[in-house]
């Protein structure tokens, strides 16, 4: 297995994907469609990182376990 | 191939089935008195029902059968287009959804009407129906194509008995039933899928759970365990292709475009209640979806890893759900799992003619009328419509069938509708700039550059022409006539790059086709003292 079959595409996607998710949370924040001095606000910026974290941490485990399959 | 399926059983219990969701879907038309509740359901509902009823509508019959293709073929890898969706849900959170429950717009093309024209609306319009009804189109043909083996009956006849089913159930009932059904068939395709993926370990392990689980993961290879795909091979399915089609346009497309969801959405009680109903959807439920869709093509890898001729030599991966399917499962299971397609296609279809139908109502009717009936008339011309959108839906399934297989059906006309009004929407909502005219021009150049210059959406469709249309407009002076002029003279370079590789000149081509373009920087540099000005 070579890189571009292992964590490129990883790279790629958190990079190129994660400039779209700054950008939206940047923007919205900016705009202040989402405030963060309202409490019913905040929680949903812990669950945007949550889920961005979530997706990267499953794509990063079941790589790890198929170079570890070899 | 021809492979021998179901049993009588099965055949009853897909029918038993069919018939309880027309029943239950035509118990909710007590509910439609107004086009409100006939297309958004009053407006009413709890985020959960929406987050349920949305797996339906998400997972269409084709999805059975492309992704356990694609599963069968390369492993984990095709859960990709499932798990990427993340990257937009602060802006639609927050942005799209406010936007459209707020303004109570009805439609997408109502948006642009907003934002730019009614001229844009009505562009607008004509693109959403193209696409909404070829996508019904493809979920008839994609049922049709695993019922008529079943049924040994014409494919065109299951096609038009699949509509007439799809229109008993949602015809009186609209939006409402929609939810319901959806709500009812979202439970049975995530059970149906994930008791197939269960049937199929079994089958690997001898009845044994744990041994099958072991047995599954030791037949799969190192490369079938990868989450993504190869970064840039093979052509038809490599991770930037994917990326960019899936990932990013077809991400937009169904979160800011899908007139099916964002009525959905607009049936929740609040925002906040949308919020929750989005957030579930792509956290719980479409990490299970990727499983339930795509689990027929790993256990038929693991089964042809282990016995190589377990499945028919000669079967095309496209059939690899339907033969696993026939072989892990017994008589009358098999038929509940052939159900859970039906299911899968009735739920998208249905939305999808909902959809369309508030878009006739909403965006050609009411705008045109002279004198708009009763509430009562238009629902019933709702009513009417809805049946019209399912006929030309399967007027349109011969086309569709002409395709090499449902896969590329289905990529040639997402990705040939798709990206003008994703950038119309786009550009209209984060570019105060973005003008009327610029968003007409944006449709009808990229229906030009989809369907006339090109077949589908390729990376770097435009090759460059974006840079002289604005060197065309410089050149021009910003007047028609300068424009016209410089428009036609890289029309006849381009046009004599093309002819001239006939020839038998010993120049490399490339220095023909860059003609345009080197002609566009020489005419910058010659006029650049008398454009300053301008820019």
């Amino acid at each position: 297995m070579d890189f571009a079959q292992t964590w490129l595409p990883f790279i790629y996607l958190y990079g190129i994907g994660g400039i779209a998710f700054v950008f939206g949370l940047n923007l919205i924040l900016r705009t202040k469609a989402l405030r963060l001095s309202y409490s019913r606000h905040k929680k949903w910026i812990w669950i945007f990182l949550y889920g961005f974290f979530f997706y990267a941490g499953i794509h990063a485990l079941f790589i790890l376990i198929a170079i570890g399959s070899q | 191939m021809d492979i021998a399926i179901g049993t009588q059983l099965d055949r009853i219990i897909i029918i038993a089935y069919f018939t309880l969701v027309m029943g239950f879907g035509a118990y909710f038309g007590k509910y439609s008195k107004t086009t409100s509740d006939y297309f958004f359901g009053g407006r009413r509902f709890s985020w959960w029902l929406i987050a349920i009823s949305i797996v339906a509508t998400g997972v269409g019959s084709h999805s059975f059968v492309k992704y356990s293709t694609k599963a069968y073929q390369y492993g984990f890898s095709s859960t990709m287009t499932y798990m990427n969706d993340w990257f937009f849900m602060p802006l639609f959170m927050f942005g799209w959804l406010p936007i459209i429950y707020y303004t109570k717009i009805k439609s997408i093309p109502e948006y642009f009407e907003r934002r730019f024209n009614r001229k844009a609306r009505y562009i607008a319009t004509l693109m959403t129906l193209l696409y909404m009804i070829g996508y019904i189109a493809i979920q008839f043909l994609t049922l049709a194509t695993a019922l008529y083996k079943i049924y040994g009956i014409p494919l065109m006849l299951t096609v038009v008995l699949i509509a007439i089913a799809t229109t008993i159930y949602m015809h009186f009932g609209g939006q409402t039933s929609v939810i319901f059904t959806d709500l009812f068939q979202g439970f049975i395709l995530i059970f149906a899928g994930l008791l197939l993926f269960y049937l199929g370990i079994q089958y690997l392990g001898d009845n044994t759970a744990f041994t099958g689980m072991k047995a599954f993961w030791m037949n799969l290879s190192p490369n079938e365990k990868l989450p993504l795909a190869h970064f840039n091979h093979p052509p038809d399915f490599n991770f930037v292709g994917i990326f960019w089609q899936d990932g990013i346009a077809g991400s937009v497309g169904f979160l800011f475009l899908n007139q099916g969801l964002i009525m959905r959405f607009m049936a929740a009680k609040s925002v906040n209640e949308g919020r929750k109903a989005a957030a579930f959807n792509v956290l719980i439920i479409l990490p299970i979806s990727a499983i339930v869709v795509s689990n027929a093509g790993w256990i038929g890898r693991a089964i042809t890893n282990a016995v190589p001729n377990a499945l028919p030599v000669d079967m095309a991966a496209n059939d690899v759900f339907v033969a696993v399917t026939n072989i892990v499962s017994s008589p009358g299971v098999f038929g509940f799992i052939i159900a859970a397609l039906c299911a899968a296609l009735m739920s998208t279809a249905d939305t999808l003619v909902n959809a369309s139908s508030a878009i006739i109502i909403n965006d050609i009717y009411r705008p045109l009328a002279k004198k708009l009936k009763n509430e009562k008339e238009q629902l019933t011309l709702a009513r009417w419509t809805s049946i019209g959108v399912k006929v030309l839906a399967v007027s349109l399934v011969p086309f569709f069938n002409s395709f090499d297989s449902i896969y590329e059906a289905h990529g040639w006309f997402h990705s040939t509708f798709t990206p003008p009004l994703v950038v119309g929407v786009f550009l209209g909502i984060f570019w105060k700039r973005f003008t009327s005219s610029a968003v007409i021009a944006t449709f009808l150049g990229g229906a030009f550059l989809m369907l006339a210059f090109s077949d589908r959406f390729q990376p770097d469709l435009t090759a460059g022409k974006g840079w002289l249309a604005i060197v065309a407009i410089i050149a021009g002076k910003w007047l028609p006539k300068g424009v016209f002029i410089a428009v036609l003279v890289f029309a006849l370079l381009g046009s004599v790059a093309v002819h001239v590789q006939i020839l038998d000149i010993d120049v490399p081509y490339q220095i023909f086709l860059a003609l345009p373009y080197l002609a566009s920087i020489i005419l910058l540099i010659g006029l650049r003292k008398k454009m300053t000005y301008h820019l």
